[in-house]
């Protein structure tokens, strides 16, 4: 039965561990999502000056 | 950290692959939001993915009876075809199909990249399960942690086929880049899903045939036994399904975030007065770029002058 045991704790445990990984991951990036917008001008007011034109097209490594 | 030179490409709304701004989020507008239903929706299978295992759980380890020939260690069973199924053929189908429907021109989006990104990570997490649990079962059943067999090992090649595969996706490199060359390498790991599937028909291996998607599709197994089976599966599925939702919603959050951040540089260059705010390109810091990239696309003179 230990084996059994040990089995279901493994399996489980990876799974769980990488779900919270997940929930984890999820929220940093949404809370970095949050800064960066935050750090951007909203439209109107005395807001720094429009970006050019360019836009990002690659993921940065 | 190295200097990144990202200029703009006229053609990404044109082509419709997801990259739009208006129609993904882009540094202008935020991330897409994600509707109330799929919230929603997300949360319910969570947590009935979390009552399915519970109760796969409570069944397999005391309400059914022990095996007549393997004893206790049968219980193993009401969980490693369930991963197994899960990893091969849910996710690695899953990753194969969306990068199928990624290389075919007219379904070609970066929401079929994501989504087989997704699930090979997902797939290799339930791949490694698969692995530990048949070695658990395997040693007081075979007297061996591990065997050459023809279905561990493909297996176990298949593990390392969608590690290079996520590996492959961290070179650098434009998204219609990375999403081709990730689509063909999917597609290549994938041709070992049918051999995995297939070994214990073809070879004479150690590993017993399939249980219920054997040939006559006549399962071996009946009673409470089957019906905790089958549980399982289904519990182990929407685990699956759960955590494919909130994968590919970072790898949502991930690109944009990317993409953001470049925007956040350039502004903050810009308040130093040292990109001009006609420029086509962005640079971040890092060391002196040269004037023409690895890649080979060409930066123009005044950004490579300021970078340096």
């Amino acid at each position: 039965m230990s084996y059994v045991n040990a089995g279901y704790a493994i399996v489980l445990g990876i799974l769980f561990l990488y779900g919270l990984n997940l929930l984890w991951r999820r929220r940093r990036l949404t809370r970095t999502v949050a800064r960066v917008a935050d750090s951007r001008p909203g439209p109107g007011g005395s807001e720094p000056a429009p970006l050019p034109a360019a836009r990002p097209a690659a993921e940065v490594g | 950290m190295t200097s990144t030179v990202v200029t703009e490409r006229s053609d990404d709304r044109r082509r419709g692959d997801g990259a739009d701004p208006a129609r993904t989020g882009g540094p202008r507008n935020g991330p897409p939001a994600l509707s109330r239903g799929t919230v929603l929706a997300t949360r319910v299978v969570g947590v009935a993915a979390v009552v399915g295992v519970a109760f796969t759980v409570w069944l397999g380890l005391w309400v059914t009876p022990p095996d007549k020939v393997q004893g206790n260690l049968v219980r193993l069973v009401y969980i490693h075809p369930g991963v197994a199924w899960v990893a091969l053929y849910l996710a690695f189908g899953l990753a194969a199909v969306a990068s199928l429907l990624y290389l075919w021109p007219r379904t070609r989006s970066l929401f079929w990249d994501r989504l087989a990104a997704a699930a090979v990570e997902v797939g290799v997490v339930f791949n490694v399960c698969t692995l530990i649990s048949g070695s658990i079962w395997g040693r007081p059943t075979w007297g061996v942690w591990w065997a050459w067999d023809a279905r561990l090992t493909s297996t176990a090649a298949l593990l390392v086929l969608f590690l290079g595969y996520m590996a492959l996706r961290r070179v650098p490199a434009e998204p219609e880049v990375r999403a081709k060359r990730s689509a063909f390498a999917a597609l290549f790991a994938a041709l070992d899903v049918p051999i995995v599937h297939f070994s214990v028909v073809w070879w004479k291996t150690l590993h017993q045939g399939a249980t219920v998607l054997n040939a006559n599709l006549s399962p071996t197994i009946h009673g409470s036994m089957a019906w905790t089976l089958l549980l399982g599966f289904v519990a182990l599925t929407l685990v699956f399904v759960w955590m494919l939702l909130v994968r590919y919603r970072i790898g949502v959050l991930e690109d944009w975030v990317g993409s953001g951040e470049l925007d956040l540089a350039l502004r903050e260059r810009q308040a130093e007065g040292i990109a001009p705010p006609t420029a086509s390109a962005v640079v971040l810091p890092g060391p002196p770029v040269p004037s023409e990239t690895p890649a080979g696309r060409e930066v123009p003179r005044e950004i490579a002058e300021v970078a340096q």
